[in-house]
């Protein structure tokens, strides 16, 4: 593991359990390479945020450890596998993705988006079965959907919308869930509710990983803080470790002040200037 | 679902099943889910579709009343009447089934794979490349030899020519398209260019292979499209639940855990069997690959992807065609693709503009 960080006496090298990871990986888009080399693993039972800047490889290093995009070197393993080679469906059942772009079928009403989760899980010949009704009922009661199962997806909100995306993922039963920017284009109140349906998931065992914007929102709902810049993990932790005002500037170009919460403690952003970087 | 020993689920526990779905258990391992739309739906097609094959079989010079006409098909009947039904019509009636479910399935198929509900197999080039090589068999002895083969050798050129220009792999299907429609064109331009090089003689014997016509069939090619269209429905159920994934995008297929690649070279393989097959039996009736899943999705009101419902509705699409050339101008033929152009354009944009209205393509 090469951590290479800004401060040396504060992290150490990453020490935890972890079952979904990557080692040397590099992702091109045609030949422009978005990440190189690149050693990264995810603490198992905790929720892991992904920031960075624009451009950063963030989402290219989600599509990576969901085998969306394939490497060009190196590999992802998924529980000490290399995950192309295990079964696709296999993957499917043991870690979900949740992209940004989620284009839906016509039609579709809630109830219907979610039993495509179950997909991973059906086979020709066995297309239904009592734990596929059990975890749907499930995923609609963790996202609070009872009420909304038989709406269709085009008349909702688009915070109600990216809660049942998230519930198809839950109903996928999956360990391991990444998403990528699950609360951009809401509101603060949508924002807040899908992050604390992140926050209960991990409660119940599950290990996430989200790309995030917002970097209140990221100390504040995560565990660990993978920070990247053009392509490299310039520092990792928890939250209060890694969030200080020169990771802000040397990410963002951005200077400002760090104060806790008065209530929770996690860093918030104060005096906000734009700087060089 | 249409095996006897079927029973439903009577385990200890009564497995809740999604609104308008039936589970289906066969013994202990086979459960299979059932939607009862759409098995209403095609039941209604199919009693639909009998009916047009009655009328078509009974209306000609010789008119037979319907119940004659289902006698004959139940082995009774008199002599006269089997000998103009079972003899006479019935090749042509298959044809037409054949030919329009096929068409009308690979069209299905296509918009699935596409993303796109106004992409057709023509759209790759195989009728016109069947269309060039029929007509130049034509054009070139003067009789008709065999333009029937020459058709099914034009599609599978035209197939093998796109996976080539496309770079072998075809999976990005963007690709295949983009070479396909030039395939199309030079094909297209080819047959236009035989036809004003002969006699009109010769032209008019060509005709029907550049407009679509179920009066030029060879007995053994619809043989061929009848069984290719048996393997190509069974395949289609047989992948059906990953065909009802491709309206999601990459990134979600994956996600689930279903191999893009493998979904779109299946389907695109299935199609282009059966474009082939069907154009080798009825030349270029391109239109039902539009005008039958669209019907079809109307049915199914814009839910799944009706892969039953397009070959059925496909298939009365073609013989109420045929039936209509046969009829409305006799003796004189029209054929059938024109039909289907004159008919089936004008409702097609009627459903179009309807759709747009109230949503976006």
């Amino acid at each position: 593991m090469t951590v290479t960080s800004l401060h040396n006496d504060k992290i150490s090298h990453p020490t935890f359990q972890s079952r979904l990871g990557a080692s040397k990986l590099t992702l091109k888009h045609g030949k422009v390479c978005i990440i190189e080399n690149l050693d990264v693993s995810l603490p198992e039972g905790k929720v892991t945020a992904i920031v960075g800047p624009n451009g950063c490889g963030k989402s290219t290093l989600l599509n990576g450890l969901s085998r969306v995009h394939a490497p060009s070197s190196g590999v992802v393993l998924l529980d000490g596998k290399d995950i192309h080679c295990l079964p696709s469906k296999e993957v499917a059942r043991r870690l979900a993705l949740l992209p940004q772009d989620t284009l839906a079928p016509d039609g579709i009403t809630i109830e219907e988006l979610i039993r495509f989760g179950r997909h991973p899980h059906q086979s020709l010949l066995k297309q239904w079965a009592m734990d596929d009704q059990q975890a749907i009922d499930y995923a609609l009661d963790a996202a609070d959907l009872q009420g909304l199962k038989d709406r269709l997806l085009d008349t909702l909100s688009g915070g109600q919308r990216q809660r049942a995306w998230i519930a198809m993922s839950i109903a996928q039963e999956t360990p391991l869930l990444l998403l990528d920017e699950p609360t951009s284009a809401l509101d603060l109140g949508h924002q807040i509710e899908v992050f604390e349906l992140i926050r209960n998931l991990s409660r119940q065992g599950k290990t996430l990983a989200m790309v995030v914007h917002d970097l209140p929102s990221a100390c504040r709902y995560s565990d660990h803080i993978i920070a990247m810049k053009k392509g490299e993990i310039i520092t990792q932790g928890s939250p209060k470790e890694v969030m200080t005002k020169e990771l802000v500037r040397e990410l963002y170009g951005v200077e400002c002040d760090l104060i806790p919460d008065p209530m929770t403690g996690s860093p918030i952003l104060i005096n906000m200037k734009r700087v060089r970087s | 679902m249409n095996n006897q020993s079927l029973v439903i689920s009577d385990s200890k526990q009564e497995i809740p099943t999604p609104q308008g779905y039936r589970l289906f258990s066969i013994g202990e391992h086979a459960h299979l889910l059932i939607e009862k739309q759409a098995v209403i739906r095609n039941t209604w097609l199919l009693i639909a579709l009998f009916c047009a094959c009655v009328v078509t079989l009974g209306s000609g010079t010789m008119p037979i009343s319907p119940t004659e006409v289902i006698a004959v098909l139940f082995g009774h009947g008199d002599a006269m009447s089997q000998f103009i039904v079972q003899d006479l019509r019935l090749p042509r009636l298959l044809a037409g089934l054949f030919t329009g479910a096929a068409f009308s399935l690979a069209g299905c198929l296509m918009q699935t794979i596409a993303r796109n509900r106004l992409a057709t197999p023509g759209i790759i080039g195989i009728d016109n490349a069947a269309m060039a090589f029929a007509v130049s068999s034509i054009v070139g002895t003067g009789i008709s030899l065999a333009p029937s083969a020459m058709a099914l050798a034009g599609a599978a050129t035209a197939t093998a020519l796109a996976f080539g220009l496309a770079g072998g792999s075809g999976t990005r299907g963007y690709r295949f398209i983009v070479a396909g429609i030039g395939i199309g064109a030079i094909a297209g331009a080819v047959t236009q260019l035989l036809l004003s090089q002969v006699s009109i003689d010769v032209a008019n014997s060509a005709y029907p292979w550049t407009v679509g016509s179920l009066s030029a069939r060879e007995p053994l090619m619809v043989n061929l499209l009848g069984a290719g269209l048996v393997i190509c429905l069974v395949a289609c159920l047989f992948f059906s639940t990953q065909f009802a994934l491709m309206p999601f995008s990459d990134q979600v297929i994956t996600g689930l855990g279903a191999n893009i690649k493998h979904i779109r070279i299946i389907a695109l393989t299935l199609c282009i069997t059966l474009t082939g097959l069907a154009v080798a039996v009825a030349g270029p009736v391109g239109l039902v690959a539009l005008v039958g899943p669209e019907i079809a999705r109307v049915l199914a009101k814009y839910r799944g992807i009706p892969l039953v419902s397009s070959a059925l509705t496909g298939a009365l699409v073609m013989i109420l065609a045929d039936l209509f050339g046969r009829t409305v101008l006799s003796p004189i033929e029209l054929p059938v693709g024109i039909v289907t152009a004159v008919v089936g354009g004008p409702y097609l944009i009627w459903i179009l503009v309807r759709r747009s209205s109230r949503n976006s393509l």
